[in-house]
Order: C-alpha cells, then sequence, then structure tokens
C-alpha cells in the first residue's frame, strides 16, 4: 500500500461527511477517490485492464445507489439537466463538449504509439495441489500425508534436531541460492527469476499451508503445476530427481524452524476453512 | 596459520605504514582493544550461529555447508582479513566496518544484508566474528580509519586525465582498458587464499563489493581489499586523483551506477537494406538494447555457483525475411581453444569432493604462506616506494599466481577431471519449438518431455559451424539436421559480441511472426571458469516483440472515435433540452 497517496484520500472521504456534499459531487468524489487508490495507491501497480473492470463495477454500484431512490436521483439529475439545458453553462458545456472527444483521441494516440509492454501473467499463489502424489515411484494420498518426521519433534528432540540439522544442510546447499539466507526469497540469483521465489517468512505462504503441500511443491516444482496454476515460468526445480524423500521432509521441518512458524494442521482442511 | 598472521603484523611495514597514516589521521583510539562483554559476544554468539555459520562455519574459518560452491569463497574470520574496510590496506577493519557489511551486506555475492537485525544484535555479532582471529586483541594491529572526503559532483573533464593514470599505474593490466575486468594479468588472479578472483568490472559498479556510490569507490581505491590482489592508493594517488579515476568509472558505467537497468522485454526493430550480419553492430543501431542478468544453472549435476558471467546484452532486428539477434556480454578473456557442447557430461561436484579441494589446497601450506608473505611485503614495498616500482613486484606475484591457478583448475571440478582439458567459450538462443498456445512455457532449462525447445548453439572455438539443438529436458538434448542459422563473432576489449541471422520461418522452428511475444532465454558458458554441458550461466525466459512491420497511423482511429462520442453527446444534449425545456419541464408529470 502506498500510504502517502491512500491516506489523504481516506481523510478526504472522511472530510465529506462534514461537508455534505450534494449526491453529484458525492458519488464523483467516491468515483475519483476509488479510481486513485486503484491506479495510484499500490506498490505494486494494479493492470490497467483491472483498474478499468474495477471502476466500470464502481461506476454501475454508484448509478444503482443514486437511481434506487428517487430523491437521490432528482439530486443527481436536477443539477445536470440544468447544466445541459441552461443558457448561463453554453460556454461550460460548448468546452466540455469538445474536451471529451479531444481526451478520448488522446488516449487513443497514446495506447497506439505506446512501446510494446512485456505480457503478464497472473500468479495463483496456492494451486490446488492434486489427489495423489507419487514420488519415487511410492504414491500418497495428498488428503493424509503428512510429515513422517514431525512426530519425532515430541517423542524423539534428539533425533528431531538431528534431522532439522541435516534440513539445514539441504536448504543451504540446494535452496539459499534462491529462496535466500533469510528465506525471504531474495537469495543472490533471485534477481535474475520471474516469478520471484517464494518469501517463506511471508505470513500468507508456508504457514498457510499443510506440509504435505510443501512436499507436492518441492517434489515437483515448477514443471509439476496444474494447468490451471500458475506461474508457468517459475524455475523451480523438481527436487525429487535430486533429493530422497527423507531429505525433501527434512528441509521443510527446517523452513518452518528457521520462519519460526507452523504447518497447517492436517485436521484443518478436512474440518473446513474457518479459523 | 598463526605464525603468518603474526609476521604479517609485525612485518616492517607496519611501522612506517603507523608512521604515514598517524600523521594524517591521528586518533586518540589508536591501539584501543574492544572486544565488547561477555553478554554482547553471547549474543552475537546466538546470531552467528542461527544466520551465519551455515557459510562461515561454526568456527569462523569459512567452512559452512554452502562454502564448497561459493566463489568469492565466505570470509575466514580466523584470518583477521576483511575486504570491505575504511582502514589502510592489510590492517583490521574498524567495528563500523564490519557492521556495514553485516548491515548492506555485500553485492553479487552469497553474502545478503541483515537489515532485520537490532542494532544490539550487529554489535554483539561484531564482537562475537572478532574473537574468532586474535589479531583484534593486538593493540598495534588497529590504525584509525582514513576519511572518505564528501564527494565532489561527476566531472567529464576529469575523464581523460584519469584515463592516463588509470594506464600509468597499472589499473588497466587487471581491469582491462576499457574496465571490463579483462586485463592482461586478469586470468592469473588469486586471493590470499590461492583461489582465483576476478578483477572488478568496473563499467558494472553496482556489482562492487564495497558498495557503487562515488564515496564507496573512493573508499576502496584508497583501503584496497584485503586478502585480493586489489592494493590501496592512499599513498599512490592523490585524493584529487582518486576522485578522477571515480569520475573516470562513472563514465564506463553508463546512466546509473547503482542499477543495472535489467530489461523484462527485448523488442526487435523493423530495418531496411537486407539483413547482413557483414555490417556488424552497425545493423543493430536504434534497436534497443536489453541487460538481461544472468543466474548459475544450479539443478542439474555439474551445478554452476557462480557463473564467470554475469549479465549479457542482447538486441533484435527483423525484416520481411529474417530475423537477427546481437548478444553481448563481458568476458575476462576470449577462449577459442578447446571445445564445448550443451550436452558435455559434468560430473556433480558433492560437497565432500568440495571439501577434499579444501584439504589439498590447505596441505599446500607452504604455498599458501608464501602468497600470504608476498601481499604482506607488497603492503610494505608500496608504502616505501610511496607506489612507484610497486608494479614491478606485481609482476612477480603473477608468476607465483600462474602456479597457482593451474592448481586450482585441476581441483576445481572435484579432481574429477584432472585431465586440464580446455573449454571454448559458447553461447546458445533458445527458444521453445512452437509458440506456447496457452500460458505454459518450456522448463527455462533445455525444455521439458511436453514442451519441447530449440538451441542456437555456437562454440566460440568454431563460430563457423553453428548448431541447433532440440531440448526436451536437460538429459534429453539431440542435434537437430535443422539449417542453422548464421553467425558472426568477434572478441574485443573484454566483450564477445555475438550475430545470429535466421529466416522468420524455418520449418519445424519457432517462428517470428509480427505482432507476437517469443519468449526466449539463453545459456551462456565462460570456458576460462570451465563452464560446458550444464555447468553454465543461464536466463530466465524473457519475450521478444516483433512489432508489425508497418504499424497503422492512430490518426483515422481518432478521428473515427472522436466524432462517434461528439455525436453521442449531441445527441443526449438534444434529447436532454427537448424533454426538459423550461415550458415543457413545468407541465411535464414528475
Amino acid at each position: 500500500m502506498n500510504w502517502m497517496i491512500v491516506l489523504p484520500v481516506l481523510l478526504v472521504l472522511a472530510g465529506l461527511r462534514f461537508v455534505k456534499p450534494s449526491m453529484l459531487g458525492w458519488a464523483a468524489a467516491w468515483w475519483i477517490a476509488v479510481w486513485i487508490i486503484m491506479d495510484f495507491g499500490f506498490a505494486v501497480p494494479v493492470p490497467k485492464s483491472v483498474v478499468k473492470e474495477f471502476l466500470g463495477i464502481v461506476t454501475l454500484a454508484l448509478a444503482a445507489y443514486v437511481s434506487s431512490d428517487p430523491q437521490r436521483w432528482a439530486e443527481v439529475r436536477d443539477p445536470m439537466v440544468a447544466f445541459l439545458t441552461e443558457r448561463r453553462h453554453l460556454p461550460l458545456l460548448g468546452l466540455v463538449a469538445v474536451a471529451i472527444p479531444a481526451a478520448v483521441a488522446a488516449s487513443i494516440y497514446l495506447e497506439m504509439t505506446a512501446p510494446a509492454q512485456a505480457p503478464t501473467f497472473g500468479r495463483t499463489v496456492h494451486p490446488a495441489p492434486p489427489a495423489t502424489l507419487t514420488v519415487h515411484d511410492v504414491t500418497h494420498d495428498m488428503q493424509t500425508l503428512d510429515n513422517p518426521l514431525r512426530s519425532l519433534e515430541t517423542s524423539d528432540p534428539e533425533a528431531f534436531a538431528a534431522h532439522l540439522e541435516e534440513g539445514r544442510r539441504i536448504y543451504y546447499e540446494n535452496c539459499f541460492y534462491c529462496h535466500g539466507d533469510l528465506m525471504q526469497g531474495a537469495g543472490m540469483f533471485a534477481h535474475a527469476l520471474n516469478p520471484i521465489p517464494t518469501n517463506f517468512q511471508d505470513s500468507g505462504t508456508i504457514a498457510m499451508l499443510q506440509e504435505s503441500f510443501l512436499f507436492w511443491r518441492v517434489a515437483k516444482g515448477g514443471p509439476g503445476l496444474p494447468e490451471e496454476g500458475g506461474p508457468w515460468m517459475s524455475a523451480m526445480p523438481a527436487w525429487e530427481q535430486f533429493l530422497s524423500e527423507e531429505e525433501m521432509w527434512e528441509v521443510i521441518l527446517f523452513l518452518y524452524e528457521f520462519t519460526e512458524q507452523r504447518p497447517r494442521a492436517l485436521h484443518a482442511a478436512s474440518g473446513g476453512e474457518g479459523h | 596459520m598463526r605464525g603468518r598472521r603474526v609476521r604479517r603484523l609485525r612485518s616492517p611495514g607496519l611501522a612506517s605504514w603507523v608512521l604515514c597514516v598517524g600523521l594524517i589521521a591521528s586518533s586518540p583510539l589508536l591501539g584501543q582493544v574492544d572486544l565488547g562483554t561477555d553478554e554482547q559476544r553471547a549474543t552475537g554468539k546466538v546470531v552467528y550461529d542461527k544466520y551465519c555459520s551455515q557459510c562461515h562455519g561454526d568456527t569462523g574459518a569459512g567452512d559452512g555447508y554452502a562454502a564448497p560452491y561459493l566463489r568469492p569463497k565466505p570470509r575466514d574470520f580466523t584470518s583477521g582479513k576483511y575486504k570491505i574496510r575504511s582502514t589502510p590496506n592489510g590492517m583490521l577493519p574498524t567495528d563500523d566496518d564490519i557492521r556495514r557489511v553485516i548491515e548492506v551486506g555485500i553485492p553479487y555475492t552469497a553474502m545478503p544484508g541483515f537489515p532485520e537485525l537490532s542494532p544490539a544484535e550487529v554489535t554483539g555479532l561484531v564482537y562475537y566474528l572478532k574473537t574468532f582471529s586474535s589479531d583484534f586483541e593486538d593493540p598495534e594491529a588497529y590504525l584509525p580509519a582514513l576519511t572518505t572526503p564528501p564527494a565532489p559532483p561527476f566531472s567529464a573533464d576529469n575523464v581523460e586525465n584519469a584515463k592516463r593514470v588509470y594506464e600509468e599505474i597499472g589499473c588497466a593490466r587487471c581491469h582491462g582498458t576499457s574496465g571490463r575486468g579483462d586485463g592482461s594479468s586478469a586470468p592469473t588472479l588469486v586471493d590470499d587464499w590461492g583461489d582465483p578472483i576476478r578483477a572488478a568490472d568496473l563499467s558494472r559498479p553496482w556489482t562492487f563489493r564495497g558498495g557503487a556510490s562515488r564515496e564507496d569507490i573512493y573508499r576502496s581505491i584508497s583501503t584496497g581489499l584485503n586478502g585480493t590482489p586489489m592494493a590501496g592508493f592512499e599513498e599512490g594517488l592523490s585524493p584529487e586523483e582518486r576522485w578522477q579515476i571515480v569520475d573516470f568509472i562513472q563514465s564506463l558505467a553508463g546512466d546509473s551506477m547503482s542499477d543495472p537497468g535489467y530489461a523484462s522485454l527485448v523488442t526487435a526493430r523493423a530495418v531496411e537494406g537486407g539483413i547482413d550480419l557483414e555490417r556488424g553492430a552497425e545493423l543493430f543501431e536504434g534497436a534497443e538494447p536489453a541487460l538481461l542478468p544472468v543466474l548459475g544453472q544450479i539443478v542439474q549435476p555439474g551445478r554452476s555457483f557462480h557463473p564467470g558471467v554475469v549479465a549479457v546484452e542482447i538486441q533484435a532486428v527483423y525484416d520481411r525475411e529474417d530475423v537477427a539477434f546481437r548478444v553481448s556480454w563481458h568476458d575476462i578473456q576470449a577462449n577459442r581453444n578447446g571445445t564445448n557442447g550443451p550436452d558435455l557430461v559434468v560430473e556433480e561436484m558433492s560437497a565432500e569432493a568440495g571439501s577434499e579441494d579444501e584439504g589439498s589446497f590447505w596441505g599446500d601450506e607452504e604455498a599458501a604462506e608464501d602468497e600470504g608473505g608476498f601481499w604482506g611485503d607488497e603492503a610494505e614495498d608500496e608504502s616505501d616506494d610511496a607506489g612507484g616500482d610497486f608494479w614491478g613486484d606485481d609482476a612477480a606475484g603473477e608468476d607465483d599466481g600462474g602456479g597457482f591457478w593451474d592448481d586450482t583448475e585441476e581441483s576445481a571440478d572435484g579432481g574429477s577431471d584432472g585431465d586440464l582439458a580446455e573449454f571454448s567459450d559458447a553461447i546458445a538462443l533458445q527458444f521453445p519449438r512452437s509458440l506456447p498456445a496457452g500460458i505454459r512455457q518450456p522448463y527455462f532449462l533445455n525444455g521439458d518431455s511436453q514442451n519441447p525447445v530449440e538451441l542456437w548453439f555456437v562454440d566460440l572455438g568454431y563460430p563457423e559451424a553453428p548448431e541447433v539443438w532440440e531440448g526436451r529436458g536437460s538429459q534429453a538434448l539431440v542435434p537437430s539436421d535443422e539449417d542453422a542459422p548464421f553467425v558472426a563473432a568477434s572478441y574485443e576489449d573484454g566483450r564477445w559480441s555475438v550475430l545470429f541471422k535466421r529466416s522468420r520461418r524455418n520449418g519445424q522452428g519457432i517462428a517470428f511472426d509480427e505482432g507476437t511475444f517469443v519468449p526466449l532465454a539463453l545459456s551462456v558458458w565462460d570456458g576460462f571458469n570451465d563452464e560446458r554441458g550444464s555447468k553454465r550461466g543461464v536466463t530466465a525466459w524473457y519475450p521478444v516483440y516483433v512489432p508489425p512491420m508497418e504499424s497503422p497511423s492512430p490518426f483515422p482511429k481518432m478521428a473515427k472515435t472522436a466524432a462517434i462520442v461528439l455525436l453521442v453527446e449531441l445527441l443526449i444534449i438534444a434529447w436532454v433540452r427537448r424533454r426538459h425545456r423550461p415550458s415543457a419541464a413545468e407541465e411535464a408529470p414528475a
């Protein structure tokens, strides 16, 4: 969020409550506010097509709101009618009547002469995993698959620590070049990748997922993504070619340990989303 | 080990250092040892064990899990040699120097910045790092920092004179005439541990280990980089001359010192008069150059963790018949001897093999000592002769380094091929076999079983014989008998420039149709770095846009749309006026 832009806009909207503008002014203010926030308010720019679509919805919603009540409708209609019909507005009306086609023509010019942009692809944050997963000729049911080493955390802390240390070794021999020392997706090669490597410190990544999901992503990598789940340019290797099952589970243990996060519990998936 | 350290610190050079530096910047801190409290060092140990030991090792010896794969190697803290410092060459860093590196990291190495650490954690870590080397206990080993004055603004007038100084004092011998890290001595350079080290590419300041600001560069010139062949020029050059060199470097860098300006798109340019590679770079004038970052191929066995090429620049042109690409990159030297191929087998360097390497290196303690001694002596020479005779000595160092380098070559691949095979430089453009119908693209390393790719491969030892390969994964690369593209290659002043030309449509191969985005990925092999087969630098996929030859004029569409909008406006106004005529409005029902 670009708070330097969003906060003033929100303040102006809050201020409208005290100024009590006409219904037309109010609708225009909201429309402009939504446009500014959508177009300039986000740190990562929102694609123009999404902005357009969203503003279309906002236009319809505002139209529905002001026309749903005769009094509100009159408040909106009357000033517009006055502008279009009264003689004293004629010079301004003429100006507006010319300005709108001119603006449309200008935007067409800019659009047609703009330098080409790289096509953008959406990123499915957590694509749906398959029902079953076959790794090293063993088929697992994704519904019930869990980290076989996780139970050692309570039953045999010493063995658990040894597995964690193995996971640490594997991470720093294989993963940190892209995912980074701090697991923020900012390794020494990250600048050369698109999409960028996943940031495990983000509370929206591994903390939201079960360990079986990570196992699937580690084992199958970018080439194993389903058709409907991008990013399709992912450089993530299919680590099953190079790591044993145990090594993959170990590195998953280490991801959670280092970031001080907990995997989403197995029952949470079957027991519903709400928590 | 310890003997070497002591020798360096007690070398006669030290006295003259103290003398001259004391004159420039005398400080009451001189000789004050500050090793922190037990509590601070304990805090530092916790941080170190979590964030640092995986590379720098539990005992600070630079031998953590990742160490065998990294070059430059993780710092060996037991040596007391810190590259990035504000103190004179060969001296210990200040606490603030260590703090700075922890906070901002070292660009284009595996050392990240750790801005998340609290000031107390960083302070603790600084004290803990100092426990690894007894040098820090020696009050005589401390010298105050050299001051860096505020940077004067860039002046193009200085560049001419700076270039003369740059040649005169021998910068070009390592960094190259145009600063591309391709000087005649560059291939022989080794660090104090005997590992090969590259002279910085001065035309790419964003890769500078010590930072890319004018002040950073001035500091690196003044203090040198400990443990490397980069000497300090605090004595050899006046402050004015050092700022002139900074100006020279800035003139090489172009637009930005700190931002490489990596591209996300390659836009081809339509050209007239036929595409003839004889025209060379001139053919590509006006085509927007796209700089693409290179990463090591770190997936397939034979992984390349420190590719020799940092970035490639690509331009594209086309006409009705043909499409052509110009790929250029900075290379320490042109390797035309030997051979290369995309399918050459490289054995995976195992961590064990890596550490064995280390072992044999350290086993060669004699040589390492010589090297250490050499640079220690060097500092002495420099201070005595005020930089006069200095490069004469360096030549001796090169001979020394030469022998070293051979050793390194042998062991660089885990001893798997000690036959000193030579590999030439090579480049490959990779395209999908056909334009992807959806948004799924072939896996960026030689494609995958469902989504094949084609490689336009040139072994720069044999630029007259380019090849086309088809890839369905790294284990499924086969030569194709299709017509190969035409290729022209040249190497000049530290830069390869390779031109490719092919018909826009070519049998089964990828077509370059107007209005399409064709995915492109590159592989680049640095023969000097022993790269071949899967051991190489690669890029991710980037789209190449082929605009329509004749882009339609926007004016008819503008006029048409504006007219329609105006008409609709007038109709609305007329309709509203009709309905709301003042007289009619009164009569109309609500």
